[in-house]
């Protein structure tokens, strides 16, 4: 059982759950304390050691589901297979093979009287004969079957099944009695080779899966965003979550070395006072880093829609890295959706802002008009503390770029970066008037997929701030 | 302590509390493990309740360490008594002149003095604090860190060293060892990340809002009083709700307290009139009751 949790546990780390080797093996020993009876039980006790974010928990379940899917399954398959039950067959035959010192193989004892857990280990021995590690496709599973299979003697099986019937048939069992227990005997063998063959399915099963997420992850991080069908756009959201929690991560790590500071002048002379007001003793207080102030403005016109939507989503998972998160969206009119994030869950609040604001979603883009709303109307609401991070492909559709706008808001705040979800290639061509407000910007940087946009906010979150410090 | 998971569930159960297979399946793990358990999810689940009902059926004391910002060793652990000590000190002074009056020089004076220090820094002199007390209990207790979330992260990396070993040492009276390990249960409401030092040293449970069949039988428990048919009316309704993407959707405790005020008021069932009129018992936003408002019928739809 061992090796199954732990192999198990190979799949959860797989699908990027972080469990340490102490946490694998609290999973053993709690897992030795409830045994394998009641499967929620034992579901619950590998949630509790090995699961430690409850928004893990749906990977968990997901995978739990298709690991531990036969525990039960498979020993109820093998029942049916096996008919109703018959006590005297199995007993008839326990007697002969333990008074008869027959030689018998391995497998056959397995197959007389092995329980499911153990007939499935020989299976998996099989299996790695069978360079099972290759199977791939649906279409295989025949053949790997076959092939888990022939790693089996069966030739020496049915050798032994008749040395069996024989000592039956000396120790004078009548023909009908002789008949159940080969009609017995030949059950076992083929629930055997059904449960090789469930082997093999299941294994696939873990393979598309562990496949399918892996994919999710590598080609959409790097597929452009607006390539994304709407089915990749719902699986890309788990993917930025899980980019979020990385980012937080590492700034979790950073901020804990960095702990040491100031010094924490209550505790000092507390301590003092047991040296006559000598500060013999003296405490630090963690530094208290001042959260940035973060801006978003983003261009929700159908071409970068996609792109928004993920930054939107970036950002608002991440939003303890801030002190203060306000979002506006444009196309021409530039409106603040801040609010629906404070009112709704974050899937919500997205759609409301790529939906619902108010703001027309279908006229055609005009950053200068909405930076010279913007500037008009929000300028004394900005502070040197404040960053904002842009996101559009300024294409402007030859309206005027009223690049003095962007420059205005400059002044009034810490620095602008500019995400752009074209490609660099095409900055300046056309009615794309990047070069025009570039340099109102401290960091413009291309963002054609989702792994750029990590990079970037990733960046933003750990060394912009740092900067002119 | 206990036997088995079952009976972790019907032991709380006759200490009414519904455990469900998950919540009593970690309780018997930490008992038999002697590790701490982190419960997380959300208000009004009944967290800090099942640390009490622990208590309650192991028939050991509860001592409880609420968090707070600004919470540190001094709080949780101990204190000296310095007004004591300093009173103690004047109120001796003549013996402490006493003691030094024939002292040949300064040096010699001051190891005089260093001689007595045992006895200003002794128990006599010491305030216990939630940690301490749990660690110095002569028999065993159950340990509740309330709310670890709303501590600072350096007063997590103390607790966890505190109850790696559950030891701590009094630079003045030396080590303290627990005779017996506490039962630990730490409640968070996720205000923020906790450490992973922390996850990873407690078995970790999230309780979420019970299924209808749980909270059912919450219900019953604790409004005994309740018609059948109302309870059953209150149990979907309350769950329809907390699928309407609330900002703060009702927990166990506030459909309790609908329950109990519609007992009050007589119900029998519930109309749409009535639910209106005591909506502000189950969601607290204006937000929220506008939005449960607008969807009274579907609300209702299956509480007939
Ligand atoms: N499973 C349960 N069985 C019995 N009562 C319950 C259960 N869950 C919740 N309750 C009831 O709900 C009330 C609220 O529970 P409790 O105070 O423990 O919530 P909490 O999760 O600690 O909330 P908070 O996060 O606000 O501290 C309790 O008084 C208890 O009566
Ligand atoms: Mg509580």
């Amino acid at each position: 059982m061992e090796e199954r949790i732990l192999e198990f546990i190979g799949d959860l780390r797989r699908a990027e759950l972080r469990i340490s080797t102490s946490e694998a093996l609290d999973a053993l020993s709690a897992s030795a304390e409830v045994g394998l009876t009641d499967r929620e039980t034992f579901k619950s006790t590998l949630a509790a050691t090995l699961v430690k974010e409850s928004r893990d928990l749906e990977t968990f379940d997901r995978i739990f589901n298709l690991y531990f899917l036969d525990l039960e399954a498979l020993g109820e398959g093998l029942k049916k297979a096996l008919g109703p039950e018959d006590p005297k067959v199995q007993d008839q035959l326990d007697q002969v093979l333990d008074q008869e010192n027959m030689d018998l193989d391995e497998l056959t004892e397995l197959l007389m009287r092995g329980q499911g857990s153990e007939m499935e280990m020989a299976i998996r021995g099989g299996a790695q004969g069978a360079g099972l590690e290759r199977l791939m496709y649906f279409l295989q599973v025949g053949y790997f079957s076959r092939r888990i299979s022939d790693q089996f003697d069966w030739s020496a099986i049915e050798r032994d099944i008749e040395k069996i019937m024989q000592a039956l048939e000396a120790k004078g069992l009548d023909p009908g009695q002789l008949a159940r227990i080969r009609n017995y005997l030949e059950l076992r063998l083929e629930a055997f080779r059904r449960m090789i063959r469930q082997h093999v399915q299941r294994e696939l099963e873990r393979r598309a899966y562990r496949a399918g997420e892996q994919l999710t992850r590598e080609v959409l991080s790097d597929k452009p965003l607006f390539a994304l069908t709407p089915d990749e756009v719902a699986q890309m959201k788990s993917v930025v979550a899980k980019l979020a929690r990385r980012i937080k991560d590492a700034l979790a790590l950073r901020q804990r070395q960095e702990q040491k500071g100031r010094i924490d002048s209550r505790k000092t002379i507390r301590k003092s006072l047991q040296y006559g007001g000598i500060p013999m003793e003296v405490y630090l207080k963690r530094r208290h880093r001042e959260k940035p102030r973060l801006i978003t403005v983003c261009d929700v016109s159908d071409s970068v829609r996609n792109a928004s939507r993920f930054m939107l989503q970036l950002v608002w998972s991440l939003q303890e890295c801030f002190s203060r998160v306000r979002s506006y969206v444009f196309v021409s009119e530039i409106a603040e959706v801040t609010q629906g994030f404070n009112n709704f869950p974050v899937e919500r609040a997205i759609e409301w802002a790529l939906k619902g604001a108010p703001v027309d979603y279908h006229c055609r883009s005009d950053f200068g008009y909405a930076f010279s709303r913007f500037a008009n109307t929000e300028l004394d609401s900005l502070d040197k503390k404040t960053t904002i991070l842009m996101l559009g492909d300024a294409r402007n559709n030859y309206n005027d770029p009223q690049a003095w706008a962007l420059r205005l808001i400059r002044e009034r705040v810490k620095g602008i970066i500019w995400l752009n979800p074209e490609g660099q290639w095409g900055w300046g061509i056309g009615d794309s008037v990047m070069p025009l407000y570039a340099p109102a910007c401290d960091i413009v940087r291309e963002c054609r997929t989702i792994g750029q946009l990590g990079e970037v906010v990733d960046n933003l979150v750990h060394s912009w701030w740092r900067r002119g410090r | 302590m206990f036997e088995s998971v079952e009976e972790v569930q019907h032991r709380f159960r006759a200490a009414r509390y519904i455990a469900s297979r998950r919540i009593s399946t970690v309780v018997f793990l930490a008992a038999r493990m002697g590790r701490p358990v982190l419960i997380e999810g959300p208000a009004g689940v009944g967290k800090t309740e099942l640390a009490k009902t622990l208590s309650d059926v192991t028939s050991r004391g509860l001592i409880r360490l609420q968090c707070y910002e600004g919470l540190d060793e001094g709080k949780a652990l101990y204190e000296w008594k310095y007004a004591k000590q300093l009173l103690y000190t004047q109120l001796l002074r003549e013996r402490i002149g006493e003691l030094i009056a024939d002292a040949p020089s300064l040096p010699e004076a001051v190891s005089r003095i260093a001689g007595q220090d045992d006895a200003f820094f002794s128990y006599r002199f010491l305030s216990p604090r939630p940690l301490l007390q749990a660690i110095r209990a002569d028999d065993p207790v159950v340990l509740l860190v309330d709310e670890i979330d709303k501590a600072e992260p350096e007063f997590e990396a103390f607790l966890l060293e505190v109850l790696s070993d559950f030891q701590v040492s009094i630079p003045e009276l030396g080590t303290v060892k627990a005779k017996h390990v506490p039962l630990v249960v730490l409640t968070s409401n996720n205000a923020r990340e906790l450490s992973d030092g922390l996850k990873r040293r407690c078995l970790h449970l999230f309780i979420d809002f019970p299924n209808p069949t749980d909270e059912l039988e919450i219900i019953r428990l604790k409004v005994p009083e309740i018609p059948e048919k109302l309870a059953h009316a209150v149990v979907a309704a309350v769950q329809k709700i907390r699928g309407l993407e609330l900002r703060k959707p009702p927990s166990v405790s506030e459909s309790i307290d609908w329950a109990r005020s519609l007992v009050i008021l007589n119900a029998r069932e519930l109309d749409p009139t009535l639910v209106e009129s005591t909506l502000t018992m189950l969601v607290k936003y204006e937000k929220d009751i506008e939005r449960v408002k607008g969807a009274l019928d579907k609300v209702l739809a299956e509480t007939k």
